[in-house]
């Protein structure tokens, strides 16, 4: 199986402007989407797989409240709330500030394309943009490591 | 009902009651199920069709009836031996009553891979119980992923994922706490309740018997893992020379942690 960039894979870009910031990134992953979605919405084994993410508490289900705790920024947790919730195709999350979306697009047979983009923004965004980490970073290896546990699980 | 499904039944009934004694902990709980499951595949063995094996069709049954009964019940916590532990320590009547069966049972024995096996069960008992149905399925009964999938009425890449988490999670548990595989590792009962019940035994001696102990140093978690699950595969635990003491033991730990889970509401409940 070859690793590297297809058509359909894209390193993390962010677009800012002067109220928003976005970061985006997608991969193709050899795998069902039932799969992938059960690793985006099992809130408790995110830890296990994500090297991104240090603890996610709560359940990913509609109208549900997490708290998630990344690597990001590991003394601060993020209290988030799951927006849209439609099975193996879109999962939203987020707060005043900003939201995260999920989607899933079936490909040809035994592929997804899984798509990540954040953003975060607002009339005060320009006052503390400069405190953000960049996300590129850890939305490459959020995907990879998805990818990596989805189609190990999909080989078994 | 055709004499040939009574025989089948009877076939399969020891692999039935270890699989939901694992599942529920409880002896009676597991008579019960195994009975209401010959009860509905005779009222429906003219319905049922061939497309699976009368095995995987029992199985499914049987785990209905089971995931029924334990929809509403709390999942054990990965710290549940711990917990035990602590309480049979404070509970003198549980250990004159264990010494009476190790010295009266003609299946009293106390030997470290039965213990080894009952770890098994009470740890897989804190996975959600998707995980520990797949697990169960595949790792001790052999069943192949098409199969658990009919089993547990899912699509086989979600049994797959059920399989792949729920092992996961053992191994990592298992690293971080088994003694025999792990010189870091904070549970060390097997060891433990062996000097307890066989005084005269060398524990050293004892696990070099063991692949799991003896490999510990040499093999990967992984393959440590299908060592353990060889010894569980190995052991009914209503027909080994340990069983009634591990039975005993078994409903002890059950009680204590079905008081300890009703005591803390934080506990996760099962979502099935």
């Amino acid at each position: 199986m070859s690793t590297s960039l297809s058509a359909q894979d894209s390193q993390a870009s962010t677009i800012r402007t002067t109220f928003s910031r976005s970061t985006s990134v997608s991969t193709r992953i050899q795998a069902d989407p039932a799969i992938v979605w059960a690793l985006l919405t099992n809130a408790g084994d995110y830890a296990r797989w994500n090297s991104t993410v240090l603890s996610i508490e709560g359940d990913i289900a509609p109208g549900e409240k997490i708290r998630l705790r990344s690597t990001l920024d590991p003394k601060r947790t993020f209290k988030l709330k799951v927006k849209t919730f439609e099975p193996e195709k879109l999962l939203v999350w987020g707060d005043g500030m900003g939201k995260r979306t999920y989607s899933l697009q079936t490909l040809d047979e035994g592929n997804v394309l899984f798509s990540m983009t954040e953003k975060i923004g607002g009339p005060l965004f320009p006052l503390f943009a400069k405190m953000i980490p960049p996300f590129d970073a850890s939305f490459d290896q959020f995907a990879a490591d998805l990818k990596k546990e989805a189609e190990l699980i999909q080989r078994k | 009902m055709s004499e040939q499904f009574t025989t089948e039944f009877e076939h399969i009934r020891p692999q039935l009651r270890a699989y939901i004694l694992r599942m529920t902990a409880s002896v009676a709980d597991t008579e019960d199920i195994v009975q209401d499951t010959w009860i509905k595949a005779s009222q429906n063995i003219g319905a049922f069709q061939g497309h699976s094996s009368l095995k995987t069709w029992l199985f499914a049954i049987a785990s209905n009836l089971a995931k029924d009964q334990l929809r509403r019940k709390k999942r054990w916590t990965e710290d549940c031996t711990d917990i035990c532990r602590q309480e049979a320590l404070g509970n003198r009547a549980f250990f004159e009553e264990a010494m009476h069966i190790r010295q009266h049972s003609p299946q009293g024995h106390f030997e470290i891979k039965e213990h080894i096996a009952f770890c098994f069960t009470c740890i897989a008992k804190s996975l959600p119980l998707e995980q520990q149905l797949a697990l169960l399925l595949k790792e001790v009964y052999g069943f192949k992923i098409k199969e658990i999938a009919e089993i547990m009425a899912t699509s086989e890449a979600m049994t797959k994922y059920h399989l792949h988490t729920g092992r996961s999670k053992m191994i990592d548990i298992f690293e971080r706490r088994c003694a025999l595989i792990n010189k870091e590792g904070v549970c060390h009962q097997c060891t433990e309740l062996n000097g307890i019940f066989n005084p005269k035994q060398n524990a050293q001696v004892e696990l070099v018997k063991i692949d799991m102990a003896r490999e510990a140093g040499n093999k990967d978690k992984e393959a440590l893992f299908d060592l353990r699950m060889q010894i569980v595969q190995h052991i009914d635990p209503f027909d080994s020379d340990a069983a009634a003491l591990q039975l005993h033991h078994l409903e002890h730990n059950r009680t204590v942690m079905e008081a300890y889970l009703r005591n803390n509401p934080s506990a996760p409940e099962e979502t099935v």
